[in-house]
């Protein structure tokens, strides 16, 4: 085995190992929040900075809460409570939906685990 | 001496422009957007180095959806609500041609589900509660449910002659909920094909249809735990394929400690038992939506008939129990997070 042969081989391990964190990794935790209301979205916001923020949509107020790295529904309009049951949303992609309310709280990182979800 | 320079430095001039304008073509990469349409959350995942197609193909879905849940609204006024006035009074009418295409499909799947797949029961669907946007109950009495049932109401009493259509019952009030979304999907995703979208996912309120991959790659899809803890499993799909859940855990509504969800078996009038999940994938976004509602009716003992009967070789079923049941073909696409119990099951 010459050294071009050896470096071809290093190449092609680097270039399988690059490909495999390129299109394999896991989701990472979010590093920030957006917030759409109805059709607009109206804050993205770190996760690294505490805060409380009201946005008002057509059924009354829906309460995002940043603490922490995550954010989540505090409170929100609707008899079954679906926004806030979706608990502290840390990983890219979670989110929280308040369909009556037209209010959607995602929160965003450079990985997500999936595509898309299904349920 | 002029011209050995300019012999050595052109190949790297052309080298240098070639990079300059490499680096001026953006990568492709997965664009995502998450809004509210048809009623509920969409998101729109479109892998492209174009950001203006991205933005003419969300338009393109807003609109369509928009236009689809307006259109075919059971309860709101619109030109479903609209048919269902008509075909109430048993005279013979012509079909607003916004809905016809629906109700014929709707019909064929009717007869291939044996009727597990009834969209003319849009009175058993108020009576429960469900034509609401926030369900609460209480649930109807025995006598109300058994009213509805006595009558009969199905897709084989409505008679369609070209354009023309009446209904032969009075009691067949349609609520294409179970099927909608699937055919919506399928129109707004040939939609985006026209404008020249070649991969993409279009995911309505958790039913989803993908076209190509990102890539070289396929398309990741989780599929979350009817319990809501997280992903019960993972799906590898490309090409065409939809993915579709009928759960009992997407609506529902508790009255005096029970709990009463939305898929409505036609035969007994009241919410499915046996079955918690129904996942199926399907290249036929429609076909999908109907099959995984049909199949939570049919059960954990006689799904394999029905799916069979409908062409669906893609199934995963989770019964009461937590027992996941699964045919050889959707066993081969899913990766489970735990190790749940599994039973494989052939289709006849």
């Amino acid at each position: 085995m010459t050294r071009a042969d050896g470096l071809v081989i290093l190449l092609a391990i680097l270039l399988v190992m690059g490909s495999y964190v390129w299109l394999w990794t896991p989701a990472t935790p979010a590093t920030q929040v957006r917030v759409v209301a109805g059709d607009r979205e109206i804050a993205r916001l770190p996760l690294d900075q505490p805060r409380q923020l009201e946005v008002t949509g057509p059924a009354g107020i829906t309460v995002v809460e940043i603490r922490d790295g995550a954010a989540r529904c505090a409170a929100s309009p609707g008899s079954q409570g679906i926004c806030q049951q979706a608990g502290w949303l840390r990983q890219a992609g979670d989110m929280a939906v308040s369909l009556p309310n037209r209010v959607i709280i995602e929160v965003l990182g450079d990985e997500w685990a999936f595509d898309s979800v299904n349920y | 001496m002029i011209h050995r320079f300019e012999r050595r430095t052109g190949p790297l001039m052309v080298v240098l422009c070639l990079t300059l304008l490499l680096s001026a073509c953006e990568r492709p990469e997965i664009h995502r957007d998450r809004f509210i349409a048809f009623g509920t959350l969409v998101e729109l995942n479109i892998y492209t180095s174009d950001r203006e197609l991205v933005a003419r193909a969300t338009e393109s879905v807003r609109s369509d959806l928009e236009y689809m849940h307006q259109t075919w609204h059971a309860w709101e006024p619109g030109p479903m609500s609209r048919t269902n006035e008509l075909l109430s009074t048993g005279l013979p009418f012509s079909a607003d041609p916004s809905v016809l295409p629906l109700i014929l499909e709707a019909q064929r799947f009717y007869k291939t589900s044996e009727g597990l797949f009834n969209p003319a029961l849009g009175a058993l669907f108020a009576l429960w509660g469900f034509q609401t946007d926030d369900p609460q109950g209480p649930p109807p009495t025995p006598e109300q449910i058994r009213a509805i049932l006595e009558q009969a109401p199905s897709m084989a009493d409505i008679e369609i002659d070209g354009i023309r259509m009446r209904s032969h019952n009075p009691a067949v009030q349609l609520d294409l909920g179970a099927y909608a979304k699937g055919y919506g999907i399928q129109q707004a995703m040939a939609h985006l094909r026209d404008l020249g979208v070649e991969h993409a996912i279009l995911n309505a309120g958790g039913d989803l249809l993908a076209i190509g991959r990102p890539g070289n790659r396929s398309w990741r899809i989780g599929v979350r735990a009817p319990d809501g803890q997280g992903v019960l499993a993972a799906i590898r799909i490309q090409g065409e394929e939809a993915v579709f859940t009928s759960g009992d855990y997407e609506r529902y509504y508790r009255h005096e400690g029970e709990r009463y969800h939305h898929i409505l078996d036609p035969r007994t009038g009241y919410p499915a038992r046996g079955t918690r999940a129904v996942t199926v994938i399907h290249h036929h976004a429609a076909t999908a939506d109907v099959a995984s509602t049909a199949l939570f009716i049919a059960g954990p003992e006689h799904w394999p008939a029905v799916a069979a009967r409908l062409g669906i070789d893609k199934v995963m079923l989770v019964d009461e129990a937590g027992v996941i049941h699964l045919t050889p073909a959707m066993e081969k696409r899913v990766t489970f997070e735990g190790t749940p119990t599994r039973r494989i099951t052939s289709l006849p």
